[in-house]
């Protein structure tokens, strides 16, 4: 048995799922938060339902991403039941959705969700006319308090979900066209490009049906007094107080962020270096002496360090930074301040939100780029993110490398922030398109600190799963080449890379690790004895490289092949006209 | 009238959209239909975006495709 929640973006329809089976799927108050579509198991006696969640939508026949995936579930798996999540505050807009998917003749089961924030707004809702209008059960649900949870679970229970639809003939399939090219000529490669008139008489028709049942079950009480949350929302959203705020707000993340490393450090360190005096003379214990030995007891303990005293706390600061960011909605208002400065970059204001996932891990980021509205401001975005964005991981070693060779802080911000500049206004020029920004800003809302802590603990597995044990194999494979003295076959190409980029050919290699994994390369640095020019060149030709490797099959599986090698050309030129040019201007 | 013409806190319905399907598609989709009643909210500055109340929700449209909606003003 196979049921599908679908609804409108931002309603609560990964909460209602997390709500019904316990599953822990990313839940943020921003629209777009799910761009896939995820399947999780719930059993109800004795049988097992496959409940789907799936992207926010607000038309079936609308061109895009989301709605593409929808609609391929819709046809390839067997769905039974439609949860069709609707947010309470919104039935207007809310319920031409659930007018579409009426059409569908699968059975529908109306969960309107937030039912806990429309009580406080005032808006009462009567389920009974609500479910003599659409003829398919209705339920008033709070995702937060577990308000018809019970019922829900009843409905799923009953099975025979054909019977609880009261209008003949409803609930037998009826062939749907739900053809993915449709009305709308073309595809696009990924996207429908709608050619006719979009609108029809059938969409006007079920705005207004909409609109009549809204206004026939909702009654507007007198809203009670403001809360003041409310109060901090409207200065928030003052055009120019809030965005000084906002704008105040990421200085200050960036500030704590950085703070926090600083003090961490030193009690890190003190913890972790008994413990990796113990593990080195363990090694040399164990291990019969040689080369092996003498490399890996250096190597082990050395490797260590790094990933425990810099980047544990960065990964750590930045998901909770992040998480507090997407589920206060502040992330979105970043979207609207913004909106000026991204269309010089010839990208919408939805573009802070994959950007700004970026500094957490750019995997995730690039699959959240499915929010941009165009493939041409995908693009961009993808771009951007690829060659630009420091995953934490990555800032956290570059401060090190920083700290280590006392390279120059601000000749590596001001050329990353002049790269980022140069290129955004190269590519809007050369991926035109009229930009439309139209974004749906949530409700400002407290952070439920049960998800925040849920989605750090993801966020930050990462740490322990891949960064440490890769930094960990990496800083071995390294010792041993030294010690070896395999390094030196690059010598050759000494000559070349001194008169390009002015650095030896070792940190060159490194810049070349870039493609295997970003935060890797900075650990050879460390690893050089650096002047700090050579390290200030180094260390920004390697902020400003290639995609690392998972974020390279995130980006073919997501705009192909051809996409990818578009992205790789201009991350190799971009590093090597960022290294001849600081090598040109930098004085010695 | 338009749209980008409105004072903030003032009111509007919505009679027309003289853009691209596409654009046609998006605003429709977020609730500015024709018939739709609106009011703004605020407006960014720098020719930034528009922040506009439709029913419960509130929805930012950049200044281009605002000026492409025409309303009515509606008494208040
Ligand atoms: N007050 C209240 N907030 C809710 C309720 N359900 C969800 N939320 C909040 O609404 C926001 C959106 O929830 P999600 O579950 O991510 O919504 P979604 O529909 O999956 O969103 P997309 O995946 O972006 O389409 C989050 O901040 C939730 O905490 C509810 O019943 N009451
Ligand atoms: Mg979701």
């Amino acid at each position: 048995m196979a049921v599908a929640l679908i609804g409108n973006p931002n309603v609560g329809k990964s909460s209602v799922l997390n709500r019904l089976c316990g599953s822990s799927i990313f839940v943020s108050n921003y629209p777009g938060t799910s761009v896939e579509v995820t399947k999780t198991k719930f059993n109800v006696v004795n049988r097992d339902v496959d409940i789907y969640d799936t992207p926010g939508i607000y038309s079936l026949h609308s061109p895009g991403e989301e709605q593409r995936v929808v609609k391929e579930m819709l046809k390839s798996e067997d769905i039974e039941l439609i949860l069709n999540i609707v947010d309470a505050t919104n039935l207007e807009r809310n319920l031409v959705l659930t007018y579409e998917l009426l059409e569908l003749g699968i059975p529908v089961v109306v969960v309107v969700n937030q039912i806990d924030r429309a009580r406080v707004m005032g808006i009462k809702i009567d389920p009974r006319k609500m479910r003599s209008l659409l003829h398919s059960p209705v339920i008033l649900f709070s995702a937060v308090s577990g308000e018809g949870l019970v019922q829900l679970i009843r409905v799923l229970e009953s099975g025979d979900f054909a019977a609880q639809i009261d209008k003949p003939g409803m609930g037998k399939k009826v062939a749907v066209d739900l053809s993915l090219s449709g009305r709308y000529g073309e595809r696009g490669k990924g996207y429908v490009i709608p050619t006719e008139t979009s609108i029809n008489e059938a969409d006007l028709e079920r705005a207004k049906k909409a609109r009549d049942t809204a206004k026939f079950v909702t009654t507007q009480m007198k809203a009670g007094q403001k809360i003041w949350l409310e109060r901090i929302q409207n200065i928030l959203d003052h055009p120019v107080i809030g965005v000084v705020l906002l704008l105040f707000f990421a200085y200050l993340g960036f500030l704590l962020l950085l703070k926090s490393i600083e003090l961490s450090e030193g009690p890190i360190s003190t913890v972790l270096e008994p413990v990796n005096r113990l593990i080195g003379h363990l090694i040399s214990e164990i291990l019969p002496s040689g080369i092996v030995s003498s490399v890996l007891s250096k190597a082990v303990p050395e490797g260590l360090i790094i990933p425990f005293t810099i980047i544990m706390p960065a990964m750590l600061m930045v998901s909770l930074l992040m998480s507090i960011l997407e589920d206060t909605g502040l992330l979105p208002r970043y979207s609207v301040a913004l909106e000026r400065a991204g269309s010089f970059f010839g990208v919408s204001g939805q573009a802070v939100i994959p950007l700004s996932l970026g500094f957490g891990c750019r995997t995730p980021a690039i699959l959240a780029t499915r929010i941009m509205p165009s493939e041409a401001e995908r693009f961009i975005v993808i771009t951007l993110l690829s060659i630009v964005i420091p995953c934490a991981a990555t800032l956290g070693i570059m401060a090190s490398v920083v700290s280590t060779f006392e390279a120059y802080l601000p000749v590596i911000v001001l050329t990353m922030l002049a790269t980022l500049t140069i290129l955004g206004f190269i590519l809007s020029r050369i991926m035109p398109g009229e930009s439309v920004f139209v974004y749906e800003l949530p409700p400002l809302r407290l952070p439920m600190w049960s998800n925040v802590w849920s989605k750090v603990k993801v966020r930050f597995s990462g740490f322990f799963t891949e960064v440490l044990p890769l930094l960990l194999l990496m800083n071995i494979i390294i010792r041993a080449l030294m010690e070896s003295g395999l390094l030196n076959i690059f010598h050759d190409m000494e000559n070349f890379t001194r008169f390009l980029f002015g650095i030896p050919a070792e940190a060159f290699v490194a810049v070349l690790i870039t493609i295997f994994q970003r935060y890797l390369a900075p650990l050879v640095l460390l690893n050089l004895p650096l002047t700090p020019r050579e390290a200030t060149i180094a260390i920004t030709m390697i902020a400003l490289s290639l995609p690392c490797l998972p974020v390279m099959v995130m980006t073919v599986r997501e705009i192909g092949l051809k996409g990818l090698i578009k992205v790789l050309i201009m991350a190799f030129s971009t590093s090597f006209a960022v290294g001849i040019i600081l090598n040109c201007i930098l004085p010695f | 009238m338009t749209l980008r013409d409105m004072k903030v806190g003032q009111k509007a319905k919505i009679i027309k959209i003289d853009k691209g399907s596409y654009a046609q598609r998006r605003l429709f989709e977020i609730g500015l239909v024709p018939g739709a009643e609106v009011k703004l909210l605020s407006r960014h500055p720098f020719r930034g975006p528009l922040v506009l109340q439709i029913g419960n929700a509130k929805i930012a449209v950049g200044r281009g495709i605002a000026a492409s909606v025409k309303i009515e003003l509606l008494e208040n």
